[in-house]
């Protein structure tokens, strides 16, 4: 009993010195910064919770963040919809062709976030291809740049990877005998998707449509450069105030509200399937 | 049922690719401003991208913080990967969770965090601030590439080692290094994606003479529309394509051999 707890005992030192220069590290330079941002929003410029009643209560701030959990919301439904066909016919497709798809989406993935949303500019703007198209139709000359379509588009666009990558490792798992036995037993092939692989597919779809969400929610780069300037995001907004006005405590007050947001929904994934899982 | 939804999968690739590819031609293109498809073609922004300071500057600056990153990254992320697998002790689901956080915290949030935090340290706009904060960012892929390689190491062969005599020095250095190394290299790899790509804390924190590739194309696409642009995405998709492919051919090509062999 003693040199077993013992040896844990000095397991667990080890252990301890071996985590310690990365714990040290993180703790001074992440957690500090972090809470930085939490006593700034309600100590800058003076002490109070002031910042956090005036974005219950002056409308504009409950509005953006109303937009913001929206826009997220359809970005992933988006997602879903897009991604289940793909991850679909990635995980139907022999090895050598689901191998030239995985390609495909590996390198969306891997591919900076400016040069997908350059992208989108060159594909919507007034003179890309979407709206030669439109003209050619004989309509007039669309808008679609620099509004909300364009940068939902362009998010769901840049998102998508984590889905389908979300819905390949699910899909993937199912047991071809399955789907194939409840056809024979007589489903229809709508049925068998709907009461067979979309059950299996449950966590995948619930790992996708959390991951998607909650890197929607704190969206920077794209909604600016895309999206319209009346309807901004959350973390347009957060940027616009220290950039344009050094309102450090109000902006350092809505993070705290994204953060305590994009926590809540991890939150309920943990609670539900284990947050390791969400980004293996 | 199946076809429908195998054609409308064939559809979606389409729409993943298509903003890949359109930088490529666009890279090529005589247009000043968007426009697609091409009214001519020439290979001159290249030589503007190639011989603009404005924009080899900012290259040089990313390359040389993200492979300062995953150095860091990498000699912090080790030993903890290796205590984290391989012992049991109290806290450690915590620690878990503690070292999954930066993947969790959106990055404008630490933008502002770090703004301020590295204006008290004086380190704003400074080399060592933004690799600071970036290797903090790096820290969870990096984390969980190389625990998961951990993970399949097979301790028999340090206990082999060992065991004829090799000290626990020896046996790191001739047996655990070697096999692990390609898990090494992933991690750093991560790491030096991730800060080559981050942007919205490199926005708020670095600085004229320390400005990122990443913060000099937001710009440039806010402001100018630069057709600069088009060129830097060709070369980071051929970047990104190249880094996908390679292991991919590469892994064909052993199979064939293997394959070939009677």
């Amino acid at each position: 009993m003693s040199a077993a707890s013992a040896a844990t005992g000095g397991s667990s030192l080890r252990s301890w010195l071996l985590l310690a220069p990365l714990l040290v590290f993180l703790a001074a330079f992440f957690i500090v910064p972090l809470a930085q941002v939490a006593v700034m929003s309600v100590t800058e410029p003076e002490f109070g919770f002031g910042h956090y009643a005036e974005i219950v209560t002056d409308g504009f701030h409950l509005r953006v963040l109303g937009e913001t959990f929206v826009t997220a919301l359809v970005v992933s439904l988006c997602c879903l919809v897009l991604g289940f066909p793909l991850a679909y016919a990635m995980a139907a497709a022999p090895a050598g062709l689901a191998a030239a798809m995985m390609v495909v989406v590996t390198m969306s993935f891997w591919t900076s976030f400016l040069v997908r949303t350059y992208a989108w500019m060159v594909l919507l703007g007034n003179r890309g291809p979407v709206a030669q198209f439109v003209e050619w139709l004989g309509f007039a000359t669309p808008e679609l740049l620099f509004t909300r379509f364009s940068s939902t588009v362009a998010m769901t666009h840049i998102l998508l990877p984590y889905m389908v990558l979300s819905l390949y490792g699910v899909l993937k798992r199912i047991e071809p005998s399955l789907p194939r036995s409840a056809a024979s037993l007589g489903a229809r092939p709508a049925s068998v998707i709907r009461h067979v692989v979309l059950p299996l597919a449950a966590p995948g779809i619930a790992n996708g449509l959390t991951l998607v969400f909650v890197l929607c929610l704190g969206f920077y780069v794209t909604p600016i450069l895309l999206g319209s300037p009346r309807e901004q995001m959350v973390a347009g907004v957060i940027g616009q105030q220290v950039e344009e006005f050094l309102a450090f405590g109000e902006a350092s007050a809505m993070a705290m509200v994204l953060l305590a947001s994009t926590l809540v929904v991890l939150g309920l994934y943990h609670r539900r399937f284990g947050l390791d899982r969400l980004w293996g | 049922m199946r076809l429908f939804l195998i054609l409308l999968g064939a559809v979606v690739l389409a729409f993943v690719a298509t903003p890949l590819l359109i930088v490529v031609p666009m890279s090529f293109s005589t247009a000043v401003s968007l426009e697609f498809p091409p009214p001519g073609w020439w290979t001159g922004y290249y030589t503007a991208y190639f011989s603009d300071t404005r924009w080899t500057r900012p290259t040089l600056n990313s390359l040389g913080i993200a492979a300062a990153v995953a150095v860091l990254t990498v000699v912090l992320v080790t030993p903890a990967a290796f205590a984290l697998v391989r012992h049991r002790f109290a806290g450690k689901s915590l620690v878990n969770l503690l070292l999954m956080l930066p993947l969790a915290v959106p990055h404008i949030v630490m933008a502002i965090g770090y703004y301020a935090f590295l204006a008290d340290m004086r380190l704003l706009q400074t080399f060592p601030g933004i690799i600071l904060a970036h290797t903090a960012l790096s820290v969870p892929m990096a984390f969980l590439v190389l625990s998961a390689n951990l993970k399949g190491f097979d301790r028999s062969l340090e206990r082999a080692a060992m065991s004829l005599g090799a000290s626990p020095a020896a046996t790191f250095r001739h047996v655990t290094l070697p096999v692990l190394w390609p898990g090494f290299a992933a991690a750093a790899l991560f790491a030096f994606v991730q800060s080559f790509d981050e942007t919205v804390v490199a926005l708020f924190i670095s600085g004229r003479d320390t400005e990122t590739l990443p913060r000099r194309m937001f710009d440039s696409i806010r402001t100018t529309a630069d057709p600069v642009i088009a060129v830097v995405s060709t070369l980071l998709f051929l970047a990104v394509a190249a880094l996908v492919i390679l292991p991919v051919l590469w892994r064909a090509l052993a199979r064939r051999r293997s394959e070939a062999r009677p």
